[in-house]
């Protein structure tokens, strides 16, 4: 037993039994564990995997008109539906991952120049870094109403162009124009996160790279972006990743205010699906649709990591 | 004598643009509480032309809050609380022993339980969002606070974030503990985690930001109103359309269910800031 033979004397006489045998302890150790990972184990099985495998089953079923008859199996028929008849399903896959990708681009260079700006040498920076954060903390709902009422044609915004000279919009009344107000709302709420996550990234870059390239007559642009952008390449892809799947479900501000209008551009993915379920009482497509919604993230995601790492692979 | 002038000119001008854009993230915020204590009449009434009462309330009053009681948003951000801190709560019962377990015991697959944990808890809850709340529905878990608080408890980061401090801890104080006879349980209690209270805290404060965001699940699973969480209710305020819309109570609610989570982060600040940096770039 090498492992009871290193210790002093003494303390090998009061061992408990259990530690007598390393096998029998490495089995307790095992059991322990299997102990203590139950709870989250459990909830990863009921709270995610069951309703993901319930949700496959449905979309291969159909609702019988009898209301006490079973579901019965429908094969690919919702899935067909979806395909090759649905109005709304291929114009919905569009308008999401066009804002999907407008979005990621933007929220991408502006989560990177909020982190370059704040880790200047400034007074303060905590406060200037808590102030962002904070529309984190409020809940989007709550932040989207405000900015729906801040973006009505008699709201602040308005008074604010208006005052500047500029001229006054109409926030929610073209493609164009929802989308940018959605951007501007979804980046209000969400930038100071990924600013911090990137101020991390930022602060892992050794000074005397910097210090380096200074004595070699680069401006601050040069470093910039031939010293610290490719060092930042792995923050700035974990970013766009997150920003992908993150923005993908996208749901509050088309339920909140423009209820997938104006016509049907912000009738994105999970919205549609919701509608499906709720408003269509239709549990089998919206299944269908949900799995598509899945494969259609794994798909771009997929595509991102490959983009991002070709060396890597 | 230039150098330094320059750097401090340099340090002044960072600092402006940092308020600058700080101001931009700032002034919905001070608008909104401005707007929630002044009389509905003048919310509107100021913004064109633009002036200091745009943002200054001219008069104070409560009588937005209390409309907001009146219309059944005091309950709902009581409902709030009470979902928010119980997912706080069961969500750190579950997440501590599989952290410890994750970072602390030797066990076979160990490597594979975490990423699969991780990964899954990762998934943007709202993936499984509406199939779940049919499930639940069948299990007459709609309108109940178990049906509320259940999705939130499993976080992947808040997992991760406790694993990583458990991993920090010198093996040493476990070792002395299992020579002097103490099982892996009481290590866990007795040891790692009056250790971990600021990993405690920040993986808390995840479980309570996360949660006071939902959205979609408290929408889906909880339409009775006395069940309705705060930011469903302060939306069905907006949309109800029965009367003209009460923009002052929508204010007040909204002021109220922003004030709570504020003063949870001020209050903790340095470590949840902290602990999001640190676990967000190795994510």
């Amino acid at each position: 037993m090498p492992a009871t033979t290193t210790r002093p004397a003494p303390k090998r006489a009061v061992a408990p039994p259990a530690r007598r045998s390393p096998r029998r302890a490495r089995r307790g150790e095992t059991l322990t564990a299997l102990l203590l990972l139950t709870p989250a184990g459990l909830a990863l099985v009921l709270l995610r995997v069951y309703p993901m495998v319930y949700a496959v089953f449905q979309s291969f079923h159909k609702e019988s008109l009898d209301v006490f008859q079973a579901p019965h199996w429908a094969g690919f028929a919702n899935y067909r539906f979806l395909l090759f008849h649905s109005v709304t399903f291929w114009p919905s896959v569009g308008s999401t991952v066009l804002f999907v990708a407008i979005i990621v681009v933007i929220q991408t260079v502006l989560s990177l120049a909020l982190a370059v700006l704040l880790t200047q040498r400034m007074f303060l920076p905590g406060l200037w870094r808590t102030l962002i954060f904070l529309p984190v903390t409020i809940p989007v709902a709550v932040s989207t109403l405000a900015w729906q009422i801040a973006l009505r044609n008699d709201g602040i915004v308005n008074g604010f162009l208006a005052a500047v000279g500029l001229s006054q919009h109409n926030y929610f009344s073209t493609r164009g124009m929802t989308y940018f107000s959605f951007v501007v709302i979804l980046s209000w709420i969400g930038m100071g996160f990924w600013m911090i996550v990137l101020i991390a990234g930022l602060k892992d870059i050794p000074h005397e790279l910097r210090e380096a390239a200074a004595i070699d007559g680069a401006g601050r642009m040069r470093t910039f972006f031939s010293v610290i952008l490719p060092l930042l390449k792995r923050p700035l892809a974990f970013i766009a990743v997150a920003l992908t799947i993150t923005n993908f479900f996208t749901f509050v501000p088309e339920q909140v205010i423009t209820a997938g209008g104006p016509n049907n551009s912000t009738d994105f993915l999970l919205y549609d699906i919701y509608q499906q379920a709720y408003q269509n009482a239709n549990l089998n497509l919206a299944s269908a649709e949900l799995v598509l919604f899945t494969i259609i993230i794994l798909v771009i995601v997929g595509l991102e990591f490959r983009f991002i790492s070709p060396r890597e692979r | 004598m230039g150098i330094l002038r320059n750097m401090t000119l340099r340090r002044s001008s960072a600092t402006v643009a940092a308020i600058v854009v700080a101001w931009l993230f700032l002034w919905p915020v001070l608008w909104m509480v401005t707007s929630s204590i002044r009389p509905e009449n003048q919310i509107f009434a100021y913004l064109n032309p633009l002036s200091v009462f745009s943002i200054l309330p001219k008069s104070l009053t409560l009588q937005n809050f209390h409309l907001a009681f009146q219309a059944g948003v005091g309950r709902a951000v009581l409902n709030s609380v009470i979902v928010a801190a119980g997912t706080t709560v069961f969500g750190l019962l579950i997440s501590v022993p599989a952290a410890f377990a994750l970072a602390v015991l030797r066990f076979p697959l160990r490597r594979t339980a975490f990423v699969i944990l991780f990964v899954s808890f990762s998934v943007p809850f709202d993936l499984v969002a509406i199939p779940l709340s049919s499930v639940f529905r069948n299990w007459h878990l709609a309108n109940t606070y178990p049906g509320l608080i259940l999705p939130g408890l499993a976080s992947g980061f808040a997992i991760l974030l406790l694993r990583q401090f458990f991993a920090n801890v010198p093996p040493e104080l476990s070792e002395a503990a299992r020579v002097d006879g103490a099982g892996w349980i009481r290590i866990m209690i007795r040891i790692y985690t009056p250790l971990a209270r600021p990993a405690l805290i920040g993986a808390g404060l995840i479980l309570f930001i996360f949660q006071w965001q939902e959205f979609l699940w408290p929408l889906l699973i909880a339409d009775n109103p006395n069940m309705q969480l705060g930011p469903v209710a302060l939306a069905g305020l907006q949309a109800s359309g029965v009367t003209s819309t009460n923009f002052g109570a929508i204010f007040a609610g909204a002021t109220l269910l922003t004030v709570i989570p504020a003063i949870l982060l001020l209050i903790f600040q340095r470590s949840f800031v902290e602990t999001v940096a640190t676990s967000g770039s190795k994510g």
